[in-house]
């Protein structure tokens, strides 16, 4: 199941203005905790090891 | 780093002060429509009133058109309104037409975005062209309807009397270097810019956010052979850290637009030496080589605000006076020439005792919805192109390092750029007949489409929204898809209505396949896209009005049902048309 460009638009929004709220200090806890449920809905463990190396990739230990 | 300044290349004439025949201080004429502000918006609905043969003074503080760097997008939507008030020619001459755009994230291409452009368009989706190159065509436009527009430069409004006497007249005091005067005016439409004076003498307060984050704004000459595109670089190697954007205008003109960085000076960061370093570095990063000179650099900060109505008795407010929405998604202008085509034809179906004054609630109704569309396009654009906080910068990063790899994610930098607003909640709309069908609901503009038009002068190829323009007189239109090119009698019948209170109104028959019957006027939808992209079948009308909204669609519609409609719009009649006792 595919999301719309508008239900994808507000799903980033909701994210960035969530975090805006926590603030800085706390948004890292917020991204791992919405990773954590996010791969226990996915339902596959395949998929999600497959995301992991997806988000990671290009990043590195020095980027901001 | 020295470079010489230069300067558009544009000369505006330069328009003396006038006074009219005066009356103790005052205008000796009492004036229907005074238009306040000569920028596009006022321009537009200017013309716009014309088309419905309503005179305007129009009042413009300048001796000529624009200077400097402002609006360079002109909209599909906002070439139908110049096409219908005249001046379309002019855009397309001069305009540089363009469908699509560019995203990258340092060095790779991350988005290539393309607007609706298909074999059924008659116009561009965008044309660039600078503001003062667009108030030029419809100035040299409201010269040759000089019989109806009074242009009254270098005419400063200085005082607004809406208050006492409110309900019949407005009393607007002027200055201008010939002498200071008064006019009394039925209605005004304050299309005087971002600083409105008339806002402010209202007491009027815009309402929503004003963003931190700003871009300066550069215009230059360079020779390129760049097609016209939307050039959108987030944190380019010429400029790491920025986001810029960079779009072609007529006759070797470029704007450049780039996000200042956290904790820059602003009145530092237009001074040249800090500014043109940057072009510099962007143009070598492009592959252009040719030389190049500076013309104007400015500051812009993204605004998403509105009045919360457009209307306050007699005074309509219309523009960046009734709202400032973000430059991304290029809104401004357009959204002021929407508003425009809006009230021209309600304000004259007034002004010329066709309507109740409450049509002019719609105006507001329906232009303050599009302006929450439009804010909430706008402030997407905004926060992605000027993220407003730590979170949306980080989520922009993520965005853009994932685009390449993962496509579904791209649609996020799209930017989301203008198209037409429907208005889904407006007090005008009808009922919808055929819901569910494809085709415009009430309150949708009309859908682009070729047809062939048979008439007086034999049979030629023409597209939808040309029948808008078919009469001189714009009014109501009823598309009517049949059988044959003979108007159905109910159509005729609001026809005949509408004539006894004289509101213009043509019925255009639209035939599947081309009809042996010369003598009636009539379309063809020769293509065999029209009839379905609309839900077509034998009897189908769509009422739609002289702003190219639909009002309402139906299958085989009674007399009564499309009179309902149109009295919904204009209010029901009096009874007896108020006359002189006897």
């Amino acid at each position: 199941m595919t999301m719309t460009d508008h239900e994808r638009d507000a799903i980033y929004t909701a994210l960035c203005k969530t975090m805006t709220r926590l603030g800085e200090p706390a948004t890292p806890l917020f991204l791992a905790r919405f990773a954590l449920l996010a791969a226990e809905r996915l339902g596959d463990a395949g998929v999600a090891q497959q995301l992991i190396a997806d988000a990671a990739d290009g990043l590195t230990p020095e980027q901001a | 780093m020295h470079r010489e300044f230069t300067t558009y290349p544009f000369e505006a004439q330069r328009h003396p002060a006038r006074l009219p025949e005066l009356a103790g201080g005052v205008d000796a004429r009492r004036r229907p429509v005074v238009v306040v502000g000569g920028g596009p918006v006022g321009y537009c609905a200017a013309l716009g009133l014309a088309n419905h043969g309503v005179p305007v003074v129009l009042l413009e503080a300048d001796d000529g058109v624009c200077f400097g760097s402002r609006a360079i997008c002109i909209s599909r939507r906002s070439l139908e309104i110049a096409e219908r008030l005249g001046a379309l020619p002019g855009f397309l001459k001069i305009g540089l037409p363009w469908t699509g755009g560019r995203s990258y994230y340092r060095d790779t291409e991350v988005l290539h975005f393309r607007m609706p452009s298909d074999e059924n368009q008659k116009l561009p989706p965008m044309v660039n062209l600078a503001q003062y190159s667009i108030e030029q065509i419809l100035l040299d436009r409201a010269k040759e309807r000089a019989d109806l527009i009074d242009i009254r430069w270098q005419t400063r409004l200085t005082a607004i009397d809406a208050r006492e006497r409110a309900a019949e007249v407005v009393r607007l005091a002027v200055s201008s270097p010939a002498g200071d005067y008064d006019i009394d005016a039925d209605w005004v439409v304050a299309a005087d810019g971002g600083r409105s004076f008339i806002r402010d003498a209202l007491g009027l307060k815009l309402e929503g956010t004003s963003y931190e984050g700003r871009y300066v704004i550069v215009d230059i000459l360079l020779r390129s052979s760049r097609p016209t595109e939307r050039l959108a670089y987030f944190d380019p190697p010429c400029n790491p850290g920025s986001t810029v954007l960079v779009h072609k205008q007529p006759n070797d003109v470029w704007r450049i637009d780039y996000q200042l960085r956290d904790g820059e000076d602003p009145d530092a960061a237009i001074q040249p030496e800090n500014v043109l370093p940057r072009v510099e570095s962007l143009l070598a990063m492009m592959g252009e080589t040719a030389d190049w000179k500076p013309i104007w650099i400015g500051i812009y900060k993204a605004n998403a605000l509105t009045l919360p109505s457009y209307r306050h008795g007699r005074v309509l407010l219309a523009g960046d006076a009734a709202h400032l929405v973000p430059i991304f998604g290029v809104r401004g202008a357009n959204s002021g020439i929407d508003d425009a085509d809006n009230l021209a034809w309600k304000l004259a179906f007034v002004v010329r005792g066709l309507a109740a004054e409450t049509l002019l609630e719609s105006y507001s109704a329906e232009r303050v919805a599009a302006t929450h569309e439009n804010l909430s396009y706008g402030t997407k654009s905004t926060e992605f192109m000027a993220p407003p906080s730590f979170a949306f910068e980080l989520m922009r990063t993520a965005v853009l390092g994932l685009a390449t790899k993962h496509p579904a994610l791209a649609s996020l930098i799209n930017p989301r750029q203008t198209s037409a607003i429907t208005y889904a909640n407006s007090p005008l709309n009808a009922d919808d007949g055929l819901p569910g069908a494809p085709g415009p609901v009430p309150g949708a503009v009309l859908p682009e489409c070729p047809l062939t038009l048979t008439g007086a002068g034999g049979t030629r190829g023409a597209h939808l929204t040309d029948l808008l323009s078919l009469p001189a007189l714009p009014g109501f239109t009823a598309l009517v898809f049949a059988d044959t090119p003979a108007v159905p009698s109910e159509v005729r019948a609001l026809g005949t209505v509408l004539a006894a209170r004289g509101v213009p109104f043509q019925a255009v028959t639209i035939v599947a396949h081309p009809s042996g019957d010369m003598a009636t006027p009539h379309a063809c939808d020769h293509t065999g896209r029209l009839w379905p992209m609309f839900g077509a079948r034998a009897g189908t009308v769509y009422l739609v009005r002289p702003d190219g909204h639909v009002l309402g669609r139906w299958q085989a519609p009674s007399a009564a049902r499309l009179t309902d409609a149109v009295d919904r719009v204009l209010g029901r009649p009096d009874p007896e048309p108020p006359g002189d006792a006897p």
